[in-house]
């Protein structure tokens, strides 16, 4: 005959959940504790390698892209907060605020030349010129990174792919998927006119002509008419690099 | 025409839209600029203080890229320097423009300092543009009419008298300086 269930079975039942609880939470702190001291031990380790590398860090590019991947695949954001201990101990934070500091003055005093889009290299050129460093102590991945960190102003910085190139936008302009056709065109010759527009593209005159008004107005295009064969050309200082740096790309 | 020595030309001289007017008003800003800053340092680096519009100047085209001033750019550079009293025009029709590439305010106090350095407190217009003090200095060879504005300034303030020598061309000034 089957037991029905009486008072001390019921007790019985809500003891033995006790227990299990009991355990259960101790294993939960006895785990607790041992991510702790594991991650405790991470940090101090990781803090020690910090502080031996902070030179390498500082100087070297690459190793501060590597740094910064590992940092990453552990949750850890360097550049989370300025007060954060990575901060304090690196002035890693600093370098990119000052780095952000640099790329927004760039940005402003080449505005009326280029309307406010630049190239990633010609402004990294500018940057180390700036820095009185050379080009390889300061890499695209350190620039994105400050650009990325200069997105909470909310200034519209901004970093846009246009053909192989990458432009920093630092004025708020909507550009279009005719736009940046354009941009791209662009970057063979640092011009464009409208014939090769509608060519290339198969568009009608009206759009190719409405499209490079607009880039004209946005201070991103330059008309010359200086041309012999009478055809007028739309330059892109943007895409177009000065003279001294066009050589070292030709290289690289 | 005279040869551009000593005289590094900026990139924008070489990127051929800077050679047409621009339509867009903070892009012809920038422009215009760029020239009058051109404008200056070239005439101050090759002592010149005349430019003609309808004769040849070395800035005016670039070869190497084609291009080419219209005669409006060039009137709309020299225009935005004469409103800043950088440049004058010299007769009415617009076409010779005398460039102050120092202001004849600023000739008259490099010339009190020059006075001052040499001691040179009575001397005369010719010595002044070409004597042996002068070699080396922004007066070598200075236009005579900017000279005399500048001399002429210096005597409304009571710092120079200008008198006549026994010809025309053998004015003498005295500074107190």
């Amino acid at each position: 005959m089957r037991r029905r269930p009486g008072i001390a079975g019921l007790q019985n039942a809500a003891a033995t959940r006790d227990k299990f609880r009991q355990v259960g939470e101790n294993v939960a702190k006895v785990r607790t504790d041992v991510m702790q001291e594991q991650l405790a031990t991470f940090r101090s380790q990781l803090e020690e390698f910090a502080r031996k590398h902070k030179s390498d860090i500082r100087k070297n590019s690459v190793f501060r892209q590597q740094f910064h991947e590992m940092c990453a695949k552990v949750g850890v954001d360097p550049l989370a907060s300025n007060k954060g201990v990575w901060a304090e101990l690196l002035g890693i934070g600093d370098f990119y605020y000052e780095l952000g500091v640099q790329i927004v003055d760039i940005c402003i005093a080449t505005r009326s030349h280029n309307g406010g889009l630049i190239d990633l290299l010609e402004l990294r050129k500018l940057l180390c010129q700036k820095r009185k460093t050379d080009l390889g102590s300061l890499s695209s991945d350190d620039c994105l990174r400050a650009i990325s960190k200069l997105k909470v102003l909310g200034s519209g910085f901004e970093v846009i792919s246009v053909g192989k190139k990458k432009l920093v936008r630092s004025v708020p302009t909507e550009l279009n998927k005719d736009h940046n056709g354009i941009l791209e065109l662009a970057q063979a010759k640092g011009y464009v006119t409208v014939e090769q527009v509608e060519k290339e593209f198969s568009w009608s005159a009206g759009r190719a002509i409405d499209a490079l008004e607009t880039l004209l107005k946005e201070g991103l295009a330059m008309i010359d008419d200086g041309h012999s064969d009478g055809k007028r050309r739309y330059w892109f200082p943007c895409v177009t690099l000065s003279p001294d740096a066009s050589g070292s790309e030709a290289k690289s | 025409m005279q040869r551009t020595v000593d005289f590094k030309l900026p990139h924008f001289f070489n990127y051929p839209p800077y050679f047409t007017l621009q339509p867009v008003r903070e892009t012809r800003e920038k422009q215009v600029q760029l020239w009058k800053e051109l404008i200056l340092d070239y005439c101050r680096s090759q002592k010149m203080y005349i430019i003609s519009l309808e004769e040849d100047f070395p800035l005016f085209s670039n070869p190497k890229i084609e291009r080419s001033l219209s005669y409006e750019a060039k009137e709309v550079f020299l225009a935005a320097l004469v409103s800043e009293g950088r440049a004058e025009w010299i007769d009415k029709s617009h076409k010779k423009c005398l460039i102050l590439w120092l202001r004849i305010q600023d000739w008259a106090n490099y010339i009190l300092d020059f006075v001052k350095e040499n001691g040179l407190e009575v001397t005369t217009i010719e010595d002044i543009r070409s004597g042996i003090e002068t070699h080396g200095t922004e007066l070598a060879g200075i236009d005579r009419g900017v000279l005399m504005r500048a001399l002429r300034l210096l005597e409304q303030k009571g710092k120079a008298v200008i008198f006549k020598g026994s010809s025309a061309d053998d004015e003498g000034v005295k500074f107190s300086v």
